[in-house]
């Protein structure tokens, strides 16, 4: 999964001029909390809602600035950015060290989107949730070349379709791979799976059956 | 007398002789019940039209099981849930399941004319969705029957003990005010179709009305009965329906093949007349009960023969009659209980009861307070 694929585009931008009453109010009418500041097409920094209420509050340390501060005055710079070929947890990553919330996303130093927060979320569920009515299959796998390929190939012969696949290491000698599959009758594969020497998890057999 | 409906049709809805939603056990149930004395005389349901069906599916939906049901082949069906492993094509799938939704129906035009509870011995077809097949189901006979129901001016309260999450139904009547949907279900964190969260309450005019009771794997009598009294009578407390849609899936079983709650007998004997209180309270004494899954035979059978007593008010017999028994189990080459009721002890002791006994409270209290504010 690619950034292109989660970021928000179009995406709305602002000229560095623009003041924070204006930024306050294009932010809350658009129901958006990041802004990328423009300057001649190119990306000179970054205004949050938290930003401009952290500027104007009494509470906050330093001068209260005024409503009308351009944004420039309190916008971040320099930018960190990503690009729409990056894969997700790279952004993640970079979103997660850098402590910060959003990466406008530049194709040839032009802003084409913006990734948030709630975009890598959506990117989770994606990855690990219920897309389609689907049935569970849970599985410890030995790390080696080939077990993917033995389950997967297994599926396949039946018929089964697999919606999702997540495969994470559990140990150094192991991995857990949980599947959704376009099936009800999991416990009939488990068991068929089980006969072929994999280890399932889920679903668990039931001893009196 | 509760009226049956059923229709000789209902058989031909089978996927063939190794898939689990087998008319098996419907002819077994039938027979069973011929056995003991019971067998009462049919309303026999005109087949649904297309029109009945389009109430409730896609146009496109309908075409395709239509042209797949006459044999033509197209990649495409996949799309539509046809001719997957779990819900493969067979000659006739479209008059088959449009058998079942004539049934639905009828028991909706027998609680509109009047009746007051009504027995559709066949169907519960909840995974169906609108533009779908899905999960053994192709049409959903009971969203036809809930959206008769409302045209007519009336406000249903669907209530779904199948083992899986009613999503069909779920989504087909998701923004609608008139219908509450009540589901108790194996957690779809662990079982088919993964839906069925508490969060899932519907959306717009139909926020707060759709209800969700996902359980803990290995959930036993007690547990499901104590959650399943409280929700059930809060929700039909508040929305006071002018009927109730019943699917009475017997998966939920602790023999059942497919899941993993363990419900006996036991639990079916108090949940059925449980259910016909229900009605009486908080329904004017209108309710369809359907069938539904139910794969193991042996369990199944007897949970809808419970049912069926139950309905009619009939003594239970303690011990099956031999005759059928030694019939059905040469049949299907597998022993039968020989009793009605399930064993005491029937499985081992679940190390985990009193953390999963925890669990479902919270799940039904949590329910109860995402909601509460809704309900108005
Ligand atoms: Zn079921």
């Amino acid at each position: 999964m690619l950034v292109k694929d989660v970021m928000n585009s179009p995406v709305l931008s602002v000229p560095e001029g623009l003041s924070l009453q204006e930024a306050h109010d294009l932010m809350y009418a658009n129901k958006v909390r990041h802004l990328p500041v423009v300057r001649e097409g190119r990306v000179v920094g970054v205004i949050t809602d938290r930003d401009v209420r952290l500027a104007c509050s009494p509470l906050a340390k330093g001068t209260v600035a005024s409503p009308s501060t351009p944004v420039s005055k309190v916008m971040s710079h320099p930018v960190i950015t990503a690009d729409p070929l990056d894969p997700v947890e790279e952004a993640a990553r970079t979103m997660r060290t850098r402590k910060i919330g959003c990466l406008p996303v530049l194709e040839n130093n032009q802003l084409v989107g913006i990734v948030t927060g709630i975009d890598l979320l959506d990117a989770l569920l994606k990855l690990t949730g219920v897309e389609k009515p689907s049935g569970r299959l849970e599985l410890r796998l030995p790390d080696e070349p080939g077990q993917l390929a033995l389950l997967t190939g297994y599926l396949a012969d039946q018929g089964v379709n697999v919606h999702s696949l997540l495969t994470y290491p559990e140990d150094a000698l192991t991995v857990r791979s949980v599947l959704r599959v376009n099936t009800q009758n999991t416990r009939a594969l488990a068991e068929e799976l089980r006969r072929q020497g994999l280890e399932v998890l889920w679903p668990p057999e039931k001893p009196w059956m | 007398m509760v009226p049956v409906v059923y229709h000789p049709g209902y058989l031909k809805y089978s996927f063939g002789p190794q898939h689990p939603f087998s008319p098996l056990r419907l002819e077994m149930l039938l027979d069973l019940l011929k056995s003991l004395g019971h067998l009462p005389a049919f309303h026999a349901p005109p087949q649904a039209s297309r029109e009945d069906v389009l109430s409730v599916h896609s146009e496109r939906f309908v075409r395709r099981v239509e042209a797949a049901s006459q044999g033509e082949e197209s990649p495409e069906l996949v799309h539509y849930g046809l001719g997957t492993g779990d819900t493969p094509v067979f000659p006739g799938m479209d008059e088959a399941a449009r058998w079942l939704v004539g049934g639905a129906l009828e028991a909706a035009r027998l609680v509109l004319g009047g009746a007051g509870e009504v027995l559709h011995l066949g169907g519960g077809l909840h995974h169906a969705q609108r533009d779908q097949a899905s999960g053994f189901c192709v049409y959903n006979d009971l969203a036809v029957a809930i959206r008769h129901l409302t045209k007519a001016g009336m406000r249903v309260a669907y209530i779904d003990i199948d083992v899986h999450h009613g999503d069909g139904v779920q989504w087909i009547h998701y923004d609608e005010a008139e219908v509450l949907t009540l589901s108790f279900h194996e957690s779809g964190r662990y079982l088919f179709p993964g839906t069925g969260a508490i969060h899932e309450i519907g959306r717009g005019a139909g926020v707060g009305r759709k209800l969700n009771v996902p359980l803990e794997p290995f959930s036993e009598d007690e547990s499901y009965l104590e959650v399943f009294e409280q929700v059930s009578e809060a929700a039909l407390r508040w929305f006071r329906p002018d009927a109730l849609v019943i699917q009475c899936g017997a998966d939920a079983h602790f023999q059942d093949p497919l899941a993993e709650l363990l419900l006996t007998t036991r639990s079916y004997g108090k949940i059925f007349p449980l259910l016909r209180q229900y009605a009486h309270e908080f329904a004017a004494g209108k309710a369809i009960f359907t069938l539904g899954g139910g794969y193991s035979f042996d369990a199944a059978v007897r949970v809808w023969a419970l049912l069926y007593h139950v309905l009619q008010d009939l003594p239970l017999p303690e011990r099956l009659p031999q005759d059928w028994q030694e019939r059905w189990a040469s049949h299907l080459r597998e022993p039968l209980s020989p009793t009605l009721h399930d064993p005491e002890r029937c499985y081992p002791e679940i190390p985990r009861k009193p953390q999963i006994e925890q669990h479902n409270r919270q799940i039904a209290r949590r329910l109860l307070e995402t909601v509460h504010p809704y309900w108005k």
